[in-house]
């Protein structure tokens, strides 16, 4: 298992190296925007809290894009948001399906290794992944606090990062069980997803009608937003988020010891 | 002679498929048992099965006396399986997926693999996505042999590989059968089971009929084929 395990982590390097400095980068670059920008935000900051339900999206209503934390929420936190997602999707999408879809998994499996003993380390690599995709780009986005001369909520920052990596989670581990009912890698079912629950969340705060479902979406508790503004913790959104995680991984492990494999 | 391949009334379908329909064979120990058949008749299903690859809807498969569901990895680490399409991942070189293949046996394998990449004439250090059919067939011949099993399948493994590897391929099937291994061997070439095969049966439609001699009439052979109504 463990050989599988540094195989998948090996084969998934550079996936995580473009990703990681992508979305980290972006976000370090976008801290270090702020101080060429604060002179003119005060002005934006007004217009911005004032566009309805347009602020209210983007979280613009319940903090002043003119302070970092404000700043950070709107601008690093829809990068972070929509990148990690797309990322924890890709990651996951095609683990399983990949050994059907490119013919190795006969020679995988004809090896003294249960299915079980792949689907564990399969999801292992997507777990050590996102880990390091979180820890790597919360270390890109304290290096940009830490070169600006501003208040910052360390604890903020942490609540925030951890609450995404487990939207990030939620996220591989549905695309995780369609890897592990497919013998077709779905990349573009796996993107998909992940856009459409950030599209979910942010319809959602603009519709009023919508409101009392966010709670389902993935995105709801990870807004960056609510947390930076003190909102309360959702409790409910994340009991959903963890139920669906638990289920989307057993079902992972059911399906794949049950169905066929394709040659 | 104790059998170490046992299946019963084994059946797999997919969906209103044929798959294979009430197969039952016995493999006895230092064997080499010709699988024949057409292609589609069900050899590689029936191998699949018993590989656990498939989940058979009927009948039961013991090999080496552990039942295939339930002593699944144990039977593996006692078995070499070469499939028909050797596919390997493309971005390894050619001794990191033998490498790889032991390490996952817990085994090192480093000395058998080093002697039968030598016999097979074998550069290692290129990668799979260079590889010809027929070497890539190779590479899946040493991941098969290197931990010296006690059972052998082969899914017609001489597909690809030029006469002179076929010619070795054989001289280490029987080197290693003469050591006490069995070789469960599916083809449908007729003269590798007259040449090397101990005991065989042939395969249509689904169903499996047992032979009393590997020796067949090629003319006979043939007919086989041509005659769907026929019974062997």
């Amino acid at each position: 298992m463990r050989s599988v395990l540094l195989r998948e982590l090996k084969q998934n390097m550079k996936l995580l190296l473009i990703w990681t400095l992508a979305v980290g980068g972006m976000g370090f670059y976008c801290i270090l925007l702020y101080q060429s920008m604060q002179g003119e935000m005060k002005e934006m900051a007004d217009m911005f809290s004032n566009m309805g339900a347009f602020s209210d999206a983007f979280g613009m209503s319940t903090l002043s894009i003119a302070t970092l934390p404000g700043f950070f929420a709107t601008e690093v936190g829809t990068i972070h948001g929509l990148g990690s997602g797309m990322f924890a999707a890709l990651v996951s999408i095609g683990i399983l399906s990949k050994e059907e879809d490119r013919h190795t998994g006969e020679f995988l499996l004809a090896l003294p290794l249960s299915r079980n003993k792949v689907v564990t380390a399969k999801a292992l690599c997507v777990l050590v992944m996102l880990v390091i995709f979180t820890v790597v780009c919360g270390l890109f986005y304290l290096g940009g606090i830490a070169c600006l001369d501003a208040e910052f909520s360390g604890s903020d920052l942490f609540t925030y990062l951890v609450r995404q990596f487990l939207m990030n989670a939620e996220i591989a581990g549905i695309c995780f069980l369609i890897s592990a009912i497919s013998s077709r890698i779905k990349m573009g079912l796996g993107l998909g997803l992940a856009m459409m629950f950030y599209a979910f969340d942010l319809i959602g705060r603009v519709v009023p009608d919508l409101k009392d479902y966010l709670f389902i979406g993935p995105y709801s508790y990870a807004n960056a937003s609510e947390i930076f503004s003190g909102e309360d913790t959702p409790v409910a959104s994340l009991c959903l988020a963890a139920t669906l995680l638990a289920v989307s991984i057993i079902g992972a492990y059911a399906c794949y010891n049950r169905r066929d494999l394709q040659s | 002679m104790e059998n170490v391949i046992e299946i019963k009334n084994l059946t797999k379908s997919y969906g209103k498929a044929r798959g294979i329909i009430d197969v039952s064979l016995q493999v006895k120990k230092g064997d080499i048992f010709g699988f024949l058949g057409p292609n589609g008749a069900g050899k590689s299903t029936t191998i699949r099965s018993m590989l656990g690859f498939l989940r058979p809807n009927a009948g039961t498969v013991t090999i080496l006396g552990m039942d295939s569901r339930k002593d699944h990895e144990k039977i593996l680490k006692k078995v070499g399986y070469m499939p028909s399409e050797a596919w390997f991942y493309d971005t390894m070189r050619v001794s990191e997926v033998i490498r790889y293949a032991a390490d996952i046996r817990g085994m090192d394998c480093s000395e058998e693999a080093g002697i039968l990449c030598e016999r097979l004439k074998m550069d290692t250090r290129k990668k799979i996505k260079e590889l010809s059919l027929g070497n890539r067939k190779k590479v899946s011949i040493v991941c098969a042999m290197q931990h010296k099993p006690d059972i052998f399948i082969f899914d017609e493994p001489t597909s690809g590989l030029d006469p002179l590897m076929q010619r070795t391929f054989f001289e280490l099937i029987r080197e290693y059968t003469d050591k006490g291994a069995t070789c469960l061997l599916s083809t449908h070439v007729l003269s590798e089971v007259n040449r090397y095969c101990r005991s065989a049966a042939i395969m249509r439609e689904g169903r499996l009929t047992m032979l009393d001699s590997p020796a067949i009439d090629e003319d006979a052979f043939i007919r086989f084929y041509e005659d769907e109504e026929e019974t062997v």
